[in-house]
């Protein structure tokens, strides 16, 4: 993450990578594909334990964070559960987290927050529709209102988790403008429809609404006022992604160094052929440039720096274009055992792949730079 | 935003002192003007004149000990400085004897070569060029032919240097000579400081891509040079040109013209505004792939700006090795490919070709000009990252253990064109 982390953040970074290699190394995600599993709900209820999703969540809720403090170190987090390829649903319930934490009643606080930073419940957010701007802009779902109920259609795209959800929150959209409201996934009305993933460690849904009617007390803030609360969350949802994807190619490069100066070819080291030197050294520039990217828009959104927005969009160009680039010249390094399943590499190179397409494309980001820069 | 608030008493002082010298005396900054252009004189003449405004009021070499004419504070001080002469063009042109010489000669120089030159660098009387490549080659550095022969009380240079930037403007180079050519390589080499006028040097401007003429090709034919010009140990060259390259690697990296960008702005994400001037001209500014192409010039910018923050704070504070400079090095050139890349597909034609009068199709012409090959290519920036930085095999080399007269060199070596 950042070259200057406090005592505090190098103790957190190293309990959570120990936790990882004995509770969840990358083997175990083999294991859960084997059985067409894609999580181990008691992993991800022992991580919870540790304070991860507590790191957005106020101290009188069971956490231990106020307002933004907690995002750096939760981008460390994310970045150690990338280098395992983690399969729980850490950045889903961390972002629902934050956004009830900002913006959720004392009762939402009350009955959601607890069980959400023990590991006990499990939220997902539906945010964005099908289309190519899904998860850069809200989308998808609209919402009227039929006395002093709302009701809600249409359909969100690429829901991370909502198949193992207890609890959705749902952004939609109306003539007033964007509202959120938090409401149980089994709520009349709504269909869950489970994706096949190019990431094993991942789920994805599209979520259906169908006339589904909600009380007033389901709203999360006001009413056609959510759209600074929504920027926030997806700014707090790419900045977790890039510093996971960070993770990811950071461990895929490392191992892959190993294997390059221990495999021989033509009486030396494959390592010391100029071909793949030069390819490496490129590699680890451009991680030095997403590890820098990554770091500085955790930071910009912590310190509710003014280029925060902006801070975001460049680092998921920078991880989402490089994450893929690096990961899938990884595998080509090791030759034939890259193509195989009993190798590692495939799973880092599948993480990197879609967290390039969800949270918004490279190019999505792109052109949100230029309305984000006054074009 | 500057760090005022941030100010001691003393630096306080020093500020207003900075403030008010500057203020009247030193040249406005234009953002059209090269910052720094070794073809014309012009400027280099302004630059002389206010390195020495500098000078008089207690601002040259900041951070150099006061023994040498320095004003000896810490680089807290020299931030200060940097953003008081925000307003102002700073001497840019010095830029060698700034980045690399003085530092070779903080590092390595007697006291009398000390005592010498960085004065006289610091008011702005001389101008410094790095005689280092040679018509032979310059990757290969540590290869090079140029001989260097004691002569009773002096040593007497011939050969040839090449690609000198500022060459002709100059008052003293630093160079590398080879003074055993019986021993491998690296262990012949000598660092010396040569007079740019004196007899025997014939110093030819080399015309560039762009026109004008930045650098020189140089012959020496029996130049002497006092015995005590030497810089550290005679053949000892080696040891001195490591502290070279590297001051020469992390300058690049921190950006070569110290203040261009002042401290303070580098910790906030600066946009370009050109690029959506560019599309609003071309009446692209709702079109796709325009937005798409602007949206990645704007991120590569600022990655590239966060990434050489974070290398120069990781090296300072150790969480990066010194050689992590080639890292930024590296990246610089690939985002420069990059951006004229994405320049050149936004406005097409009109990057190429204009009618006369209207402005210079530069957008093509820095796509002919941006290569890294100035201050090492990039695959020497490659070879490093890649060896010292990511501990792999080193390139197998013929010449590591021979001695220097028994390897194959360039036919075309020495050649006088
Ligand atoms: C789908 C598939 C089908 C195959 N079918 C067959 C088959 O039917 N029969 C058969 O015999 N084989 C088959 N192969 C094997 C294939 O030919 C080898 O995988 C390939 O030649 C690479 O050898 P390797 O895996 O040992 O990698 P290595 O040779 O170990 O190479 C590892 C990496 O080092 C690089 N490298 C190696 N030497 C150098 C060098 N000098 N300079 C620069 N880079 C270098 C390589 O490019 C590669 O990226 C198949 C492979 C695949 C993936
Ligand atoms: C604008 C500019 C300013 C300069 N200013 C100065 C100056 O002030 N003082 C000075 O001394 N020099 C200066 N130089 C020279 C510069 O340092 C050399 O041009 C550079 O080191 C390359 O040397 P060369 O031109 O001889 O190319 P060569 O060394 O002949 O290289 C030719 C090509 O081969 C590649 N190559 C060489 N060896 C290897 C290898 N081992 N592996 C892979 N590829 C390799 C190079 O990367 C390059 O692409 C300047 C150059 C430029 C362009």
């Amino acid at each position: 993450m950042d070259v200057g982390l406090t005592e505090d953040q190098i103790a957190l970074q190293e309990t959570t990578r120990r936790f990882l290699e004995e509770q969840s190394p990358i083997g175990a995600l083999r294991r859960l594909a084997d059985k067409d599993e894609s999580f181990d709900p008691a992993v991800w209820r022992q991580g919870a334990e540790l304070g991860w999703v507590g790191l957005f969540v106020p101290e009188d809720h069971g956490g231990f964070s106020e307002g933004f403090q907690g995002v750096v170190d939760a981008a460390i987090v994310a970045e150690e559960l990338g280098r395992v390829v983690f399969s729980g649903p850490f950045h889903a319930v961390a972002t629902v987290a934050f956004a009830v934490a900002q913006a959720g009643s004392d009762a939402q606080k009350a009955a959601l927050l607890p069980a959400l930073v023990s590991g006990d419940a499990i939220a997902a957010w539906c945010l964005s529709g099908t289309g190519a701007q899904s998860g850069v802009e809200p989308g998808g779902l609209a919402v009227t209102t039929r006395g002093d109920d709302h009701v809600i259609d249409g359909i969100a795209g690429y829901v991370q988790d909502a198949a193992i959800a207890q609890h959705l929150l749902v952004t939609a959209r109306s003539d007033a403008g964007l509202s959120q409201f938090l409401i149980p996934t089994d709520t009349p009305g709504v269909t869950i429809l489970p994706l096949e993933l190019v990431d094993l460690g991942r789920r994805l849904a599209h979520v259906r609404f169908e006339d589904v009617v909600i009380g007033a007390e389901a709203l999360v803030g006001e009413a056609g006022a959510a759209a600074a609360q929504v920027e926030r969350q997806l700014q707090v949802a790419v900045a977790l992604q890039c510093a996971e994807t960070v993770g990811v190619v950071d461990r895929a490069l490392e191992f892959t160094l190993d294997y390059v100066k221990q495999r021989y070819a033509f009486g030396r080291p494959i390592g010391g052929f100029q071909a793949l030197k030069h390819r490496l050294a490129d590699h680890v520039t451009q991680l030095e440039g997403a590890k820098a990217a990554a770091a500085y828009a955790a930071k910009a959104i912590q310190d509710e720096s003014p280029d925060a927005a902006i801070a975001v969009s460049v680092a998921k160009s920078q991880c989402g274009k490089w994450g893929t680039e690096i990961v899938r010249d990884c595998l080509h390094m090791h030759g034939g055992i890259g193509m195989t399943w009993e190798h590692d590499i495939h799973f880092y190179l599948r993480r990197a792949v879609s967290n390039e397409a969800l949270w918004g494309t490279p190019a999505a980001h792109h052109e949100r730079l230029c309305a984000l820069a006054g074009l | 935003m500057n760090t005022e608030h941030l100010d001691t008493d003393e630096q306080r002082a020093f500020r207003l002192k900075a403030r008010e010298w500057m203020a009247g005396r030193m040249p406005p900054r234009d953002p059209q003007e090269e910052p720094c252009d070794l073809g014309d004189g012009d400027q280099i003449a302004k630059d002389r004149r206010s390195q020495r405004i500098l000078w008089d009021g207690g601002l040259a070499g900041i951070t150099v000990p006061a023994a040498y004419g320095g004003q000896g504070l810490d680089k807290r001080f020299e931030d200060i400085f940097l953003e008081e002469a925000e307003p102002y063009r700073l001497p840019w042109v010095f830029g060698n004897a700034f980045n690399i010489v003085l530092p070779d000669l903080l590092a390595h120089g007697s006291e009398h070569l000390k005592t010498l030159y960085i004065p006289a660098m610091l008011r702005g009387e001389h101008m410094w060029c790095q005689l280092l490549s040679e018509p032979s080659g310059g990757s290969d550095l540590f290869g090079l032919l140029t001989r260097a022969e004691k002569r009773g009380d002096k040593w007497v240079i011939n050969g040839s240097k090449v690609w000198t930037s500022g060459g002709h403007f100059c008052d003293y180079g630093i160079c590398l000579a080879r003074t055993d050519p019986a021993v491998p390589k690296h262990q012949g080499l000598t660092m010396f400081i040569v007079d740019m006028r004196a007899p025997g040097v014939t110093i030819n401007p080399i015309q560039l891509v762009r026109g004008g003429s930045h650098f020189c090709q140089e012959f020496f034919d029996d130049v002497e040079i006092p015995e005590d010009h030497v810089v550290g140990e005679v053949n000892g060259g080696w040891t001195v040109a490591q502290t070279h390259l590297a001051q020469e690697r992390i300058s690049m990296a921190r950006g070569w013209h110290i203040g261009l960008r002042t401290p303070a702005k580098a910790e906030t994400i600066e946009v370009q505004t050109s690029y959506l001037d560019t599309a609003r001209q071309l009446g692209l500014e709702k079109d796709r792939h325009a937005r798409v192409l602007i949206g990645e010039a704007i991120a590569i910018d600022a990655v590239y700006a966060m990434t050489t923050a974070r290398v120069g704070k990781g090296i300072r504070s150790g969480a990066l090795p010194p050689t992590s400079g080639a890292l930024s090095s590296l990246m610089a050139a690939n985002t420069a490919v990059r951006r004229t890349a994405l320049l050149s597909e936004l406005v097409g034609p009109a990057g190429v070709a204009v009618l006369p009068g209207e402005e210079e199709p530069v957008i093509g012409m820095d796509r002919v000009c941006t290569h890294r090959i100035g201050g090492g290519t990039t695959e020497m920036q490659r070879n490093i990252i890649s060896e010292r930085h990511l501990e792999l095999p080193r390139e197998p080399s013929l010449d590591r253990n021979l001695p220097f007269n028994q390897l194959k060199h360039n036919s075309s070596a020495m050649a006088k064109s």
